[in-house]
């Protein structure tokens, strides 16, 4: 029993701050030993002197001591580790109080973290591979079961595990949730402790461990001050305690990760309320008409509640295009204007793609266009509207089409004159044989002649495509990016750490840094040699600079 | 019509300048000419020609077309080559006391990408295009020229990881190379010597153990400061992505290919960044994160492109 306290096996005592909770649970175990064993060597005292030396476990060192010091002279529980479980009674009480802190250091486990990290990875790789939004019976087709991809991988795994839907199925948003929960244990468990930390101003005491450093460097005839104003120049916060110096450069570079954390917390609450909680539509309206806000407006989560700007009515007062000089469509505008319920004009703004409208908190962009109708006389008679249809043909490329129907029309195969339209300037027209006839512009007013039938191309009216949103969640979502790029920044700074001891005439420098690694040696090196030489003749110095 | 030819001029005279700085590289590395320091310095300022070439190109064919030269692949590719040759000069720039490795990694980069884009393969593409409506914004410049900056320099970050792992298992490569061939033999006795000169060998053994530890150890320092910061370009690209995609469409984040692989390499890379917060998988195992991150960009830039599908349709290709 004697041997649990020797100090030559207090490996223990260096286990980094995560296994620090473990480590309470080994002391909690020494209580119902019997104390004779404890009160008869004063071994508390040298295991809390080995402690001391180690940085940053100064705060482990010192629990551990008090807890060694109780245990020697009687058993008193007023440590708070161990409050939690007291004598007697309550014990599932206890249990309980600690079922938090147990899932806390569960969740903050860096392996855990990591292994979500991959998952979340390699599910959206497999959401791009498997095509979304289709149907089931797509699915049989695709990933049939008398032939499995891989051996195993059939319809069944992708529409029991939701992967049609993978960005929005239970699968891929729970290990999103978890990444969020893992992502907060962490921040409180590691990172705040990493705060107190840092700004804690740790002189080294012995030359030893300065000397342990990544960086050391001794300098003979040289003066501590003389170094501190040579980092103070050189942009360090320097901290000089008797014989002992502690500068530190870019503390900022230790705090920035805490941010991204904090950002991208931010950004999922952000877009957790944009996806409960917004509005979207899109409607085509042909220009002319009017819609109302709330009709197109269809609510996506259980948060979505409509708000007084919903009533407003939007009229398309003109939808244009503008092209380029070889034909191609340059941008797309509409000519809005907004009234409320009574019928007042509110707003009157023209939109184009990448220019949107806003209103009471509704947007509304241009996303699309379209062909409504094609208004021509025949043979001076009219004006007509021919409805156009949009016809399929591949890529992105529109083609719209309509026919005017010449001779009977009531027989079962109606001949007629065809006219097509790729964009709202230009129209061609084709004759009851399907041979091409000509081309003409709306706006020249000049007729055709087809098969006997004069006809006057008045006007191309196009139709607007819109799509409206209101989403409660952007600006907490804006915030979060902002936050993210800037902490993302500045965690590229270094934060370097330099100690530094008087001996005699000699001065000890160590340091170390935890980003720039490669440059740090050098850097140091070259204040180093900015340091001043003692040429020792009597007590006063005389600074002899040997600069290099 | 000047601008035209001067973008030709341009182009030809950055290929053969970069590859004639490679063929270099090459012969300083299978031939041993080290000594010849005036072929190293003309690589030094082969690539500083090359810098100015492909600068110069950018700028014609930005002043020639009206918009900047960041719409389609062909362009994109030459921003990415720029890239490369751009980290390239910072690094030769800040660190001219000591001989670089870098140029190793980023001019051959530089050549592939370069070559890659003047090749047959995209002739049709070499025209500047007219720009589509949703192309016709201020987010353009900053949101594509942000991420290829980043691929550029995660892309040098994560070859010069895939070195350090070919270093570190270099031997382990030769040994189970060695035991599949008849050379199995002549390894062993090559071992038992080695054993046996255990004294005289040591010194050797450890002194090129440490070279090789050296040499690891800066190819890990220069790839963590490298991949940091094309991490925060990838960061900035993705975010100002998604601010345009809400001005322009309306939407900040629509899981489009292009977007949802991008955030998978920024996720891959996330990872390299925790697993180097542990010093036990600290080396090696950030390497490996690092490599699986440089087919993962390529998959990114490339591959989504020949889907053709989705709001990054302007990148997409047919190979005829």
């Amino acid at each position: 029993m004697e041997t649990l306290l020797n100090p030559s096996k207090t490996p223990n005592l260096f286990i980094p701050k995560t296994h620090l909770f473990k480590l309470s649970f080994l002391h909690s175990n020494f209580n119902p030993q019997p104390h004779s064993s404890f009160n008869r060597r004063p071994l508390s005292i040298t295991i809390t002197c080995k402690v001391k030396t180690s940085q940053g476990r100064k705060n482990d060192g010192k629990n551990i001591s008090k807890k060694i010091v109780l245990t020697d002279s009687a058993p008193e529980l007023s440590n708070e580790e161990i409050k939690a479980k007291p004598k007697g009674g309550g014990k599932a009480w206890g249990v309980i109080k600690k079922f938090p802190k147990r899932v806390l250091a569960i969740l903050s486990n860096l392996p855990l973290a990591i292994g979500e990290m991959f998952t979340v990875a390699g599910l959206m790789a497999l959401g791009t591979a498997i095509d979304q939004g289709e149907s089931p019976e797509y699915y049989f087709l695709k990933y049939p079961e008398e032939n499995p991809i891989f051996g195993f991988f059939t319809w069944r795994w992708v529409l029991t595990l939701g992967f049609d839907h993978m960005f929005s199925s239970p699968v891929f948003l729970g290990t999103l949730i978890l990444l969020g929960t893992s992502l907060m244990a962490c921040t409180y468990t590691t990172q705040i402790p990493l705060v107190k930390v840092a700004r804690r101003w740790s002189f080294l005491q012995s030359a030893d461990s300065i000397r342990k450093q990544e960086f050391s460097d001794t300098l003979p005839q040289a003066s501590v001050s003389d170094l501190g104003v040579i980092l103070m120049g050189a942009g360090y916060e320097v901290f000089l305690k008797g014989p002992s110096l502690y500068a530190f450069k870019g503390l900022a570079g230790r705090f920035a990760p805490i941010g991204v954390h904090l950002a991208m917390l931010l950004i999922m609450a952000g877009g957790t309320l944009s996806a409960t909680g917004s509005f979207r539509g899109s409607v085509t309206v042909p220009q002319g008409l009017n819609f109302v806000m709330g009709d197109v407006l269809g609510p996506t989560g259980f948060l979505s509640t409509p708000t007084e700007a919903f009533n407003t009515e939007v009229h398309v007062n003109k939808f244009y295009m503008d092209y380029y000089d070889s034909g191609e469509v340059s941008q797309f505008h509409t000519d809005l204007s907004l009234f409320d319920m009574n019928g007042k004009e509110v707003m009157r703004k023209t939109l184009s793609v990448n220019d949107p409208l806003r209103y009471g908190g509704i947007t509304i962009y241009q996303t699309d266009w379209s062909f409504s109708a094609l208004q021509i006389l025949k043979d001076g008679e009219g004006p007509f509207n021919l409805a156009m249809a949009p016809l399929t043909i591949n890529g992105d490329k529109k083609l719209f089409g309509t026919f005017l129907p010449v001779g009977d029309t009531d027989s079962s195969n109606v001949k007629g004159i065809s006219m097509l339209a790729r964009d709202l300037q230009s129209i061609v027209l084709y004759d009851k044989q399907g041979k091409f006839a000509g081309v003409r512009r709306p706006n020249s007013k000049l007729p055709i002649e087809i098969d006997g039938t004069k006809i006057v191309i008045v006007d191309a009216i196009g139709s607007s495509g819109l799509d409206l949103k209101t989403d409660p969640g952007v600006p907490a979502v804006y915030a979060g990016f902002g936050a993210l790029m800037l902490t993302t920044c500045i965690s590229y700074l270094s934060h370097a750490q330099i100690w530094a001891l008087q001996d005699g005439t000699t001065v000890i420098v160590g340091g170390k840094t935890n980003r720039a690694k490669a440059e740090f040696p050098d850097e140091m090196n070259r204040l180093l040699d900015q340091v001043p030489e003692i040429v020792e003749s009597s007590i006063s110095k005389k600074p002899d600079n040997i600069g290099g | 019509m000047i601008f035209s030819t001067l973008e030709h001029i341009l182009t030809h005279i950055s290929f053969s300048v970069v590859s004639i700085v490679i063929t270099i590289h090459f012969l300083t590395l299978f031939l041993l000419v080290d000594e010849v320091v005036g072929l190293y310095d003309s690589s030094k300022k082969g690539m500083i020609v090359t810098f100015f070439c492909i600068t110069g190109l950018l700028v014609t064919r930005w002043i020639y077309s009206g918009h900047f030269p960041l719409s389609d692949l062909y362009e994109s590719l030459i921003f990415l080559s720029w890239g490369f040759s751009l980290i390239h000069m910072v690094s030769y720039l800040k660190f001219k006391k000591r001989k670089n490795n870098l140029s190793a990694i980023t001019a051959p980069s530089a050549i592939f990408t370069q070559g890659f884009a003047t090749s047959g393969l995209l002739t049709k593409m070499h025209q500047s295009a007219i720009l589509a409506p949703a192309l016709q914004s201020q987010w353009l410049m900053m949101h594509v020229s942000m991420m290829v900056l980043g691929y550029a320099a995660l892309l040098c970050g994560s070859l010069l990881s895939v070195a350090l792992l070919v270093i570190t298992f270099r031997k382990a490569i030769k040994i189970i190379g060695e035991n599949n061939n008849f050379s199995f033999s002549f390894g062993k006795i090559q071992y038992m010597n080695e054993r046996s000169n255990v004294l005289l060998n040591t010194y050797f053994l450890s002194s090129k153990n440490y070279y090789r530890y050296q040499l690891t150890q800066q190819l890990d320092r220069w790839s963590y400061r490298i991949i940091s910061l094309g991490f925060i370009f990838l960061t900035i690209g993705i975010l100002s992505g998604a601010v345009w995609a809400n001005e322009a469409w309306g939407s900040y984040w629509n899981w489009d290919p292009k977007e949802t692989w991008a955030f998978i390499t920024w996720t891959i890379f996330a990872i390299y960044f925790h697993t180097r917060t542990n010093t036990n998988l600290e080396g090696v195992n950030s390497a490996l994160v690092a490599s699986m991150g440089f087919l993962i960009i390529w998959i990114c830039y490339f591959g989504v492109n020949l889907l053709g599908i989705g709001l990054h349709s302007y990148g997409s290709f047919t190979l005829n």
